[in-house]
């Protein structure tokens, strides 16, 4: 891993000796593995080593970020000769610069335990993905199976990182991952599929193979039948594994840009309550073992736990050094690592219990948000709950609501927060929102 | 990682709000590239290419091929490709901020019946070329090889997209003056415009592929793309829109009417947006305005109709190949001919030459689209459709520029044709499930017909249906086929490439609409 570091230096210094008074540099490699098995044999095998150099400039007050993965000497040369004298032409921007080299110090000197020096040979994957397979048609429906699709995949990435005003950073992370997917027959031409994956930085932090290829054709004959519901007002829980895309569209206007560019709905809202007393969310760039977990952010800022809502109050924005500056505040870090979220007291079952009548969202479709308005129109699919219960399953649906209002609805979370994400989110139950369908 | 891992398909715009991420990605722009960049004796000889001056001739790339084959695979090809990539962007009247890509690698592929062994490398060196091809040719097992590769034979392609100067080679200060000319333009448009971010990237893209069958065959892809985003302010309403044009051309592509088009509609689309009410809740028929509501055709029937989804089974269209899925008013073409379009090529990434594919004719399902695995499986010839974002993927099946042909009727009388409906104007991204076929896509704008008229503009809504259904129940097609010229791209496999999309004026059944009015 030295020799990136080292390497990183090297290109630093070269941008700075062509009259750039602040760089950037990070230098990565990664190599990855995937064996992807379907119906009885190999579907495809993946494997690549990558290697590239980021080097993002600072020159007499102008700014530029660039990369490549042509690592020749001479190709570097002219890579370097190109882009300084491009970022020359741009506009002077007095907010760019290098973060304040306070913002360095203090870094996490724990293990974060991300890199697991465990290995993955060909023939294991191969054992693994015909397992998630065998796992997959183990089911008294087994005969409704059109197709099964499984994977295993495992990585690792290193990476270096130099600012030239006193900063360098080194890290290393390993992934391991399984996939299955089922295809199964429905009425007509209808062929519902179901998935299920878990990614771990550790390979002993893998579930049992089962599970996940239970799991994928679970979901898929689940969605057998499924119909849209009546338009109407309907309580709504949310599956943990997938509550994250709704979550996004509150998170992303956030950001410094988008407060800055005025087009977020949350840029006045800093101290107000957004959401109800159940809403309590921390990023954690530190917790051992997560997928976003890192001692030290893009810009090389050392990381630190922060609130982002605590009882529904909103604490913080996501800034960068630039947007910070424009808009004469405190830079923060560009943006989440992982989301923890404050525990409620029952699991899924539990929620629909509570809930008695209405729809589990087990699935997302399309949709977007208006970050400008907090405005969202989304596709679902799920089951009508009845005394708790999946009654029968649900598609072509839309959910539709405004940020600002939604979240006040949230009556409770679920304990069961989700490990495959770096976004840990637990299922969540909610308050009559609006539905469409027939 | 969530998303990498999901294999499901969507559709999204860049600068469609939530993915200001990949926009930087796109990247790209040094100035005036030099002779590193340029092709080295191109005309020379029958095995000399582009890749000549990275040190990859024909004689290494034959090599290469046959170290794939090593192990018995039935067939091998290597994808070489250098992209140079810029993006030049403007943010509070300034332009102040540029991005630059350079990737460059080999993919190498062996095939063994319908498996895939793939691996790529980022080195164009001997060692590590023959390496790779050793990996990607561990997909079959058997000692020794069972075909010879053919000797390669380079075949000269006709471009449909010349350029007069690379992208690679035009200076930054060039595109200034026309990112200077599209903000003027948007906020003199409308005194309400308080915001105007715009961004221009272009790319040049080499390709060469070569395989076991003896083909060598090279292309040169140029791309062109500006968006132009707004923010406008009327008391305390604040809104947002934005607009994009795109082509497989130069410089030139960025003329002033170009640019003040895209610039009017880009405000335009913005204040449009306070005089809208939410759209509305439930089952309306739905008239799709000609343009970018080709998007309709992208998700409800586009994707189960390329044949990788068919192969596996598990796409709702399997086995309907000759019978009747639409009416027959309806003909579908994905199309990789058409003019500089974005989802336009000369050929596909394994080296076939691109066609016009008839999907759907008068109503009846008459092919899927091809790559060659595909094409094997089904005994019919490749269409041309084998694509992949990178030398970094392996290609599979996937749509060019899809669109819907003209039919009889007249925009107006299909408008009036519908007593209480939504006219579906302006889209931003979608999503369908292959094997369920429920398809959405989001509507940014539209307007509401009432007794035959246009009346209130809606906006922020999700439509979703069953997309056999919908093509089953397109009641009126339109003559007037436009082909939507902004920047669209889709996502399949974790692979993105960028698409075209068309349809005239369509009026299709009722489709549930997720607004928020009742």
């Amino acid at each position: 891993m030295s020799d990136l570091l080292e390497m990183a230096r090297k290109v630093a210094h070269k941008a700075k000796a062509r009259g750039a008074q602040g760089v950037q540099a990070s230098v990565y490699r990664s190599r990855d593995s995937e064996l992807e098995w379907r119906d009885g044999k190999i579907d495809r095998l993946r494997e690549s080593t990558r290697m590239g150099v980021g080097v993002t400039l600072y020159v007499d007050g102008r700014y530029s970020s660039n990369s490549t993965s042509d690592l020749r000497d001479s190709a570097i040369e002219h890579f370097l000769d190109d882009t300084v004298a491009t970022t020359r032409v741009l506009a002077a921007d007095p907010h760019r610069k290098l973060p304040d080299p306070a913002r360095y110090a203090s870094r996490f000197q724990g293990d974060l335990e991300v890199f697991d020096t465990a290995s993955m040979s060909p023939s294991e994957r191969r054992k693994l993905a015909r397992s998630l397979e065998e796992a997959a048609r183990a089911n008294p429906d087994a005969g409704e199976i059109i197709s099964v699709t499984s994977s295993c995949s495992n990585s690792t990435s290193e990476s270096a990182m130099v600012c030239s005003n006193g900063m360098e950073g080194q890290r290393r992370r390993s992934t391991f991952a399984l996939f299955a997917e089922t295809s199964v027959k429905d009425e007509g031409d209808r062929k519902p599929e179901g998935w299920w994956y878990a990614v771990q930085r550790h390979k002993a932090d893998l579930p049992p193979i089962a599970t996940i290829g239970q799991e994928a054709t679970r979901r898929a004959l689940g969605m057998r039948g499924a119909k849209p519901e009546k338009s109407g007002q309907y309580a709504c829980a949310i599956e943990n594994a997938v509550a994250g895309r709704l979550l996004g569209d509150l998170i992303g206007p956030l950001h410094g840009q988008d407060i800055q560019q005025k087009r977020s709905f949350l840029a006045d809202r800093l101290g107000q309550d957004i959401g109800s007393a159940a809403l309590t969310i921390v990023d954690d760039p530190l917790l051992p073992r997560g997928l976003s977990s890192r001692t030290y952010d893009g810009e090389g800022m050392s990381t630190i736990k922060r609130p982002i809502f605590t009882r529904g109050k909103l604490e913080t924005f996501f800034l960068d050094t630039y947007y910070a500056s424009k808009l004469g505040k405190e830079p923060t870090t560009a943006g989440t690592s992982n989301l923890v979220f404050e525990a409620g007291e029952r699991d899924l079952d539990g929620l629909l219990a509570a809930m008695g009548t209405g729809i589990l969202i087990t699935g997302f479709s399309g949709g977007n948000s208006n970050p400008a308005t907090g405005d969202f129109s989304i596709g679902i699919r799920g089951y009508w709950i009845e005394k708790g219960r999946r009654a029968r399953p649900l598609a072509e649906m839309n959910l539709a609501g405004n940020h600002l209002e939604f979240w006040k609805k949230l009556a409770e979370m679920g304990k069961d927060a989700y490990v495959y994400s770096s976004w840990r989110t637990p299922s969540m139950r909610f308050e009559p929102v609006q539905f469409s369908g027939t | 990682m969530q998303k990498g891992i999901n294999r499901r398909d969507f559709l999204k715009w860049i600068g469609a709000g939530t993915a200001a991420a990949s926009v930087p990605a796109l990247g790209c722009a040094t100035g005036g590239s030099t002779g590193l960049h340029r092709a080295a004796g191109r005309e020379a000889g029958a095995h000399s290419t582009y890749f000549d001056g990275f040190g990859v001739d024909g004689g290494l790339i034959g090599k290469v091929i046959r170290k794939g084959l090593t192990r018995g695979g039935d067939f091998c090809d290597v994808f070489l490709q250098h992209k140079i990539s810029h993006w030049v962007g403007m943010e509070d009247a300034a332009i102040n901020r540029a991005y630059s890509n350079v990737d460059l690698g080999a993919g190498i592929r062996v095939l063994k019946g319908d498996a895939t062994g793939f691996a790529y490398c980022e080195d164009l060196t001997e060692q590590a070329m023959l390496e790779t091809a050793e990996t990607a040719a561990s997909v079959a097992d058997a000692a020794a090889p069972g075909i010879r590769a053919a000797p390669l034979a380079a075949r000269k392609i006709e471009s449909r997209y010349t350029v007069e100067l690379p992208w690679s080679e035009v200076g930054i200060d060039k595109k200034l003056p026309l990112i200077e000319r599209a903000n003027a333009k948007a906020r003199g448009r409308d005194p309400r415009i308080i915001k105007v971010t715009i961004f221009l990237a272009d790319q040049t893209s080499h390709i060469l592929v070569a395989n076991s069958e003896g083909l060598l065959v090279e292309d040169e892809q140029p791309m062109a793309v500006m968006y132009v985003t707004c923010v406008a302010a009327k008391d305390k309403q604040i809104e947002t829109g934005y607009q994009s044009v795109s082509s497989r051309d130069g410089l030139r592509f960025f003329s002033p009417e170009v640019l003040d088009k895209l610039s009017n509609e880009a405000a335009d689309y913005t204040t449009k947006l306070f005089d809208a009410v939410s759209a509305p809740v439930g089952e309306l028929p739905v008239v799709l305005a000609p343009g970018v509501s080709g998007i309709l055709l992208h998700e409800a029937m586009g994707h189960g109709m390329e044949a990788d989804f068919n192969r596996k089974g598990v796409s709702i269209y399997a086995d309907r190949i000759g019978k009747r899925v639409a009416p027959d008013e309806v003909t579908i073409c994905d199309d990789g001919t058409c003019d500089r379009m974005r989802g336009s090529i000369n050929i596909d990434d394994e080296g076939a030459p691109a066609q016009r594919t008839v999907l759907v004719e008068k109503g009846i399902l008459r092919s899927y689209m091809h790559d060659r695995i595909s094409a094997k499986h089904y005994s019919v010839a490749s269409t041309g459709s084998g694509r992949r974002q990178s030398f970094r993927y392996p290609p599979v099946p996937r749509m060019r520029n899809t669109y819907m042909v003209s039919g009889p009727h007249d925009p107006a009388e299909i408008i009036a044709s519908v007593d209480k409906g939504l006219y579906a104007e302006v889209f931003s991204n979608g999503q369908v499930h292959i094997g369920a076929g429920d398809f959405t896509f989001y509507l940014k704008h539209g307007r509401l017909i009432e007794k035959g008229k246009l009346t209130r503009v809606v906006k922020d809504a999700n439509l979703i249906g069953s997309g056999p259904k919908v093509l089953e129940h397109v009641e009126m097609v339109g003559n007037d086929m436009l082909l939507f010229s902004g920047g669209g791209s889709c996502g399949k496999d974790g692979q993105r490439v960028p698409v075209g999309f068309g349809l005239p004026t369509v009026r299709v059944g009722a489709i549930s609409i997720g607004g928020r009015a009742s």
